[in-house]
């Protein structure tokens, strides 16, 4: 197979990118937390030390017969950080789907390029020695795994395994996408809150027209901005202008509210909300509704940003990203809006990952 | 009623440097080098100017963490070895992950071990204890000579039984053995755990010659000085205490610097320079205390569960920031002067209600409460300083991380005399 990199942008993934590429990846989703940093940090770059850098191909740029499959981490990164991987999960997930389907992939990519879910992907494909395509399925992340561009393309996400850190796994093969999650998550509870899942098997031909390009090699700039810690105004004005990124407002926070929303428990993390005090500006009081990642944000009662836009926060004191679960009150942080990808601002993407799933049934910004 | 005289006393390698304060009047202790550059000498100078307060000398607070940090970077510095043992369902396959990815802690583990066993993070058992494996882990254990254990296990912080039944079968196979167990600290991540218990151990040996030290200067002083110690979050706490959780002293520094700089300044919110090798790092005091996290502390190459000062590169702009003009050593010092005892608690509960809740938030307060009057808080005087709970995230609904940090005023009561 013709190994085909591309000018402009990264075409592989060395160890020296490795703490870059874990900042970008929180970036494009702040929920996991950093209590593991250093150890999935000292992993990747260990295994891309051994078996060198781990090419990074555009999707166009692979044979469309080659198979494909795409991994992530499934569940909480808080219970991964507790129970850290034996360092196979990924690579027996992904070999179950190859016995079963009796194919050998030829490359892996990732379901979601961000958080934890970016970094797994270059470690299987370092393990099983096969490129990671430049592409994923959600450009960001969302709640459940049919959550993604390959459901709305017609693609099946099963068979899928996921094993768990306790050596035990599942296989599921379900008709229907959405079923796939319900019967995983209750499995995943089971192995230790997190597991590692193989999923949506297809053909490079398939993922041209039905991933998200670029979403991987994009991850890597992103970081370096961050690790400069630099001053918060600065930074915000650089990642702006390389995603596109832009403040809704500086505060500091002044309440954390549980069960904030009904609750609906076919989604992980409960409603939850953070009130903020915007500092300058209009001294608006924000209020930022949170499940897994942040769904959406009021300014003095009105909507100014929701999913599927992609929220995060940065702490203007440290001058680095806030995840979800290390917020204080007295907190002085940056709200960003970021837009997510187009295909889910279509009818069917806001259906399924727009804020009416997440019980906010109001007309998103960019549509009024 | 004039104010008592309390000396902060900051341990540095190559000597020892301290002040007094009492109220707003500071006075630096300029020892006689180099004789009186030692702890014992600095601590007399420091308890001469004291004593002679109106309001008589209350307490030295010593900052242990310069010399703990300095022990345990330089790799021909008497350590104990450590040994570890690792509670887990099943061996890392990857060796990066069956190590710690700080080269500082790992040069201190003499031998690793792994148990089968395990929680989740609610406390759901994942695996039986391998008891099998326990006794032979004692056994090579007893024969190795290692007396240091640490000793951590997944979800540990959540239920402690095969945390608890590890060390006690090591404590029988090896009587006298210190051990170190991580649920005592909280917090998340088991490679973060590991390492707090890892230096934990390290540092017992040391923490113990240290505060024996202070403990026969005070001893052959006058007046009715106590001892306490500065902990990682910039409040203190009894020797007694630190002598069983030595890891708690260690990052103490850059907190002090932090309050000592407010109070100098006499502000209670403020965000400070301080200057760092040629740079300057920026932190923040909020309520008169350092804004503290269990982080990843400079130059250790791994996060650790015990909360410590944030700091970040300083700002172009720094005229919202305060610049002290004292050495940073003064800025300790003083800080240790003026530290209040203090608790944290980081862990997870899990709510199903609105009532539920308030009871695990209530419940958390009452014990991180409970936990400052052991550390040298007066009855009546605590106070929540800071409390946050948050959902986490693609975990099940209702899953939430409760840290509370608890302040009080000294228990005088507790003074030697």
């Amino acid at each position: 197979m013709t190994q085909t990199g591309y000018v402009g942008a990264s075409s592989s993934i060395t160890a020296e990118d490795v703490p870059a590429f874990y900042e970008g990846a929180k970036f494009y989703s702040p929920a996991g937390g950093d209590a593991n940093r250093s150890s999935v940090i000292s992993w990747l770059a260990g295994l891309l030390d051994r078996n060198g850098p781990v090419p990074l191909l555009k999707v166009e740029g692979v044979p469309p017969e080659t198979p494909c499959v795409s991994v992530c981490v499934l569940g909480s990164g808080s219970a991964m950080a507790d129970l850290p991987p034996a360092g196979d999960e990924f690579v027996l997930a992904v070999q179950q789907i190859e016995r079963l389907q009796r194919v050998r992939f030829g490359a892996v990519y990732p379901l979601a390029a961000a958080t934890i879910s970016a970094l797994v992907a270059v470690v299987t494909a370092a393990q099983l020695r096969v490129p990671l395509l430049d592409a994923d399925g959600m450009g960001r992340t969302f709640a459940l795994i049919h959550h993604t561009a390959m459901h709305l393309s017609g693609v099946s996400p099963t068979p899928l395994a996921a094993v768990g850190p306790t050596g035990e796994s599942v296989l599921v093969e379900v008709p229907a996408g959405p079923r796939a999650d319900r019967m995983l998550r209750a499995n995943v509870d089971t192995v230790g809150g997190w597991a590692a899942l193989a999923a949506y098997p297809t053909t490079a031909g398939v993922l041209r027209r039905a991933a998200l390009p670029g979403t991987v090699s994009r991850i890597t700039n992103v970081g370096r901005l961050l690790l400069d810690r630099t001053d918060p105004d600065l930074l915000v004005t650089r990642l702006g202008a390389i995603t596109g990124c832009r403040r809704l407002a500086r505060g500091r926070i002044a309440e954390l509210e549980h069960l904030s929303r009904p609750s609906d428990v076919t989604i992980p993390a409960h409603p939850s909300s953070v009130v903020v005090d915007e500092i300058g500006g209009l001294g608006r009081q924000l209020r930022i509704e949170l499940r897994s990642e942040i769904v959406a944000v009021f300014a003095d009662g009105a909507l100014i940003a929701g999913a599927p836009d992609l929220m995060c926060l940065l702490d203007v004191s440290r001058g680095a990203l806030a995840t979800l679960d290390s917020l204080e009150p007295g907190d002085v942080i940056d709200v960003l809006v970021t837009p997510a990808d187009a295909i889910w601002y279509s009818p069917r993407g806001m259906e399924m990952v727009g804020m009416g799933s997440h019980g906010i049934p109001l007309a998103h910004p960019r549509q009024r | 009623m004039p104010a008592q005289a309390h000396i902060g006393v900051t341990l540095r390698p190559h000597r020892a440097y301290a002040a007094v304060v009492t109220g707003t009047t500071v006075d630096v202790v300029e020892p006689v080098a180099p004789a009186r550059a030692d702890l014992e000498g600095v601590i007399s100078a420091a308890a001469a100017i004291a004593l002679r307060a109106p309001g008589g000398a209350g307490a030295v607070t010593v900052d242990l963490a310069p010399l703990l940090y300095d022990t345990l970077v330089r790799p021909e510095a008497e350590v104990p070895p450590v040994a570890v043992v690792r509670i887990v369902p099943r061996p890392a396959t990857d060796p990066a992950l069956g190590r710690s990815p700080a080269e500082l802690v790992e040069r201190r583990i003499a031998h690793r071990w792994t148990v089968a066993g395990g929680h989740d993070l609610l406390g759901n058992e994942l695996c039986p204890l391998d008891h099998a494996g326990l006794a032979t882990v004692c056994s090579e254990l007893a024969a190795s000579g290692i007396r240091h254990v640490a000793v951590v296990g997944a979800g540990s912080q959540a239920r402690p039984a095969h945390e608890r039944e590890v060390a006690d079968a090591i404590l029988a196979a090896v009587p006298g053995a210190r051990i170190s167990v991580a649920h005592d600290y909280g917090g998340q991540g088991l490679v973060a755990r590991e390492a707090t218990v890892v230096i934990d151990c390290a540092l017992t040996a040391l923490t113990e010659r240290l505060l024996d030290r202070c403990e026969r200067t005070l001893a052959r002083l006058p007046g009715s000085l106590e001892l306490r110690v500065a902990r990682g979050d910039g409040g203190y706490s009894t020797p007694s205490r630190i002598r069983v959780t030595p890891v708690v002293a260690f990052g103490a520094t850059e907190a002090l610097e932090l309050c000592g700089a407010a109070h100098l300044a006499r502000l209670d919110d403020c965000r400070v320079l301080l200057p760092r090798g040629g740079r300057r790092l920026a932190g923040e005091v909020r309520h008169g205390l350092a804004v503290v996290r269990p982080d990843e502390p400079a130059g250790i190459g791994t996060e650790l569960v015990v909360p410590m000062a944030v700091l970040t590169a300083g700002p172009e702009e720094s005229s919202l920031y305060l610049q002290p003009e004292q050495p940073p050593h003064v800025l300790a010092c003083v800080g240790a002067a003026i530290s209040q005892p203090a608790s944290w608690l980081d862990e997870v509960a899990f709510i199903e209600s609105a009532d539920q809740l308030e009871h695990v938030r209530r419940d958390a307060e009452e014990r991180a409460t409970a936990m400052v009057m052991a550390n040298g808080a007066a009855p009546g005087t605590t106070h929540v300083a800071e409390i946050s709970t948050v959902a986490l995230p693609y975990s099940p609904s209702g899953t939430v991380r409760v840290r509370v940090r608890v302040a009080g005023s000294p228990d005088t009561s507790l003074a030697r005399r």
